[in-house]
């Protein structure tokens, strides 16, 4: 089954991860993993754009069935491959609720997350506002003190006693965070989940290669 | 079971119609319905809080359980109330892949509809650009044009996923249904525009058209050009 599946993915992008994960976690290992560069622009490649239009990564094969997008392709592979690895959602109706809930406000850190590290990637020189700067580092601070209490109150997982969905899309957002320099003063709760995921099997043998060994950036220190 | 449900919604918000579509979608009429006034701020009031903290609408309860996110929401009634109402998530393997494949790039073609309909709302007057806004239009344009390449690979009469309806169309119609609320053409997008005449007769979609859309018929003509 893995032998038929191909993921094209770029180093510490959180949506190549969460699939990363997610096969790791379904027992998927072995699938042809083709790592790109953004750097040198391979997503844009027509190796990409044969199997995404979008030239963007993740991009993922299984046989002919074509999933480009992280949270369908977890939801996908969560789905196909229910009776084999771990169960990635909870029997237990409150723990999927809140596993759902958890999973799609993701979104909303993954975005604050991004108006404040890719501003200039994203916004031309001369568009640049320092008050959309301050506003977006704002939004991120009260973003990531909601997370902070999500964990106060349940825990240790996301959606509560069990590992789910929930972790295999948000932990590597929360990752990047603390790579771009995250407080664990200021954010103990989230600083404990993190040192306590990263040792997780699946989340160990995926770690993005080019953090290994090698300093993250300060960006967030102050948050 | 509808009557221990509660959604807090507001007329016209995409993320509310999902919601209200996949209720219905599910045989769930009769959960308690509670209009509120985005004009009037009641989004942010503290019966919206008390659900949401994040002062946002949908906000929708099943007894003790919150869920607060359009997609999670529709994703929770169907997991939940899978043997009744439409079956949203396709079983077999290419079917499944295709509704999820259409139903995450929802999210990206409801991005760049508001980076354009909603542009003045999200952007402080200050901060405007005549060129940003133009950029938000080109890519909503770029957008549009792969969705009616993916109705147009489907064959007349299908639904965004496939022949039939499924979870893609109960979170995206609402974004398409907006699309044409604000001017879209639907000369210039004839697979589009089939598609909303198509999903526009459904019951689901009947019972949930946004109150003030139906007490003004006539909508805006911000895209009317696009």
């Amino acid at each position: 089954m893995a032998k038929d599946m191909t993921l094209m993915w770029g180093a510490g992008s959180p949506p190549c991860w969460r699939v990363m994960i997610a096969l790791e976690e379904k027992n998927l290992q072995g699938y042809n993993s083709k790592q790109l560069s953004f750097e040198k622009g391979e997503h844009k490649s027509k190796d990409v754009t044969a199997i995404n239009p979008r030239g963007q990564l993740p991009a993922f094969k299984h046989g002919n069935i074509v999933l480009n997008e992280s949270y369908g392709i977890c939801l996908y592979l969560e789905d196909q491959f229910k009776s084999q690895g771990t169960k990635l959602t909870p029997d237990n109706k409150a723990e999927n609720a809140l596993m759902l809930q958890r999973m799609f406000e993701g979104l909303t850190l993954f975005d604050a997350l991004k108006q404040v590290l890719f501003y200039t990637r994203f916004v031309p020189e001369n568009e640049r506002h320092d008050s959309a700067q301050k506003r977006n580092a704002e939004n991120l601070k009260s973003e990531v003190g909601r997370w902070e209490s999500y964990l106060q109150g349940s825990g240790p997982y996301l959606a509560g006693k069990t590992f789910s969905l929930a972790d295999v899309i948000v932990f590597p957002v929360i990752a990047f965070l603390f790579r771009f320099g995250l407080s664990e003063e200021h954010y103990p709760k989230l600083a404990a989940y993190h040192n306590t995921l990263k040792d997780r099997p699946s989340i160990k043998s995926t770690w993005p290669p080019n953090w290994v060994d090698t300093p993250g950036q300060p960006a967030l220190k102050d948050l | 079971m509808a009557q221990d449900m509660t959604l807090l919604w507001g007329s016209g918000s995409p993320p509310c119609w999902r919601v209200m579509i996949a209720l219905e979608e599910k045989n769930l009429q009769g959960y308690n319905s509670k209009l509120l006034s985005f004009d009037k701020m009641e989004h942010k009031s503290q019966q919206v809080l008390d659900i949401n903290p994040r002062g946002q609408v949908p906000s929708f309860k099943h007894g003790d359980l919150i869920i607060n996110e359009s997609y999670a929401a529709c994703f929770y009634l169907e997991s939940r109330f899978k043997s009744q109402g439409t079956k949203l998530i396709p079983d077999g393997a290419e079917e499944q892949a295709l509704m999820f494949q259409r139903t995450f790039e929802g999210l990206t073609l409801y991005e760049k509809m508001a980076a354009v309909i909603f542009y003045t709302y999200y952007v402080p007057e200050g901060e405007r650009l005549e060129a940003a806004l133009k950029r938000n239009e080109e890519a909503l344009v770029a957008e549009l044009k792969l969705w009616e390449g993916y109705l147009e690979k489907l064959g007349s009469g299908s639904y965004l996923a496939g022949k039939s309806v499924s979870m893609t169309d109960v979170v995206v119609f609402p974004t398409v249904a907006t699309l044409f609320r604000f001017g879209l053409s639907a000369e210039r997008y004839p697979k589009l525009g089939a598609y909303y005449a198509l999903m526009k007769e459904r019951p689901s979609v009947k019972a949930s058209w946004p109150p003030h859309w139906l007490e003004n018929p006539k909508g805006q003509d911000t895209l009317k050009d696009m």
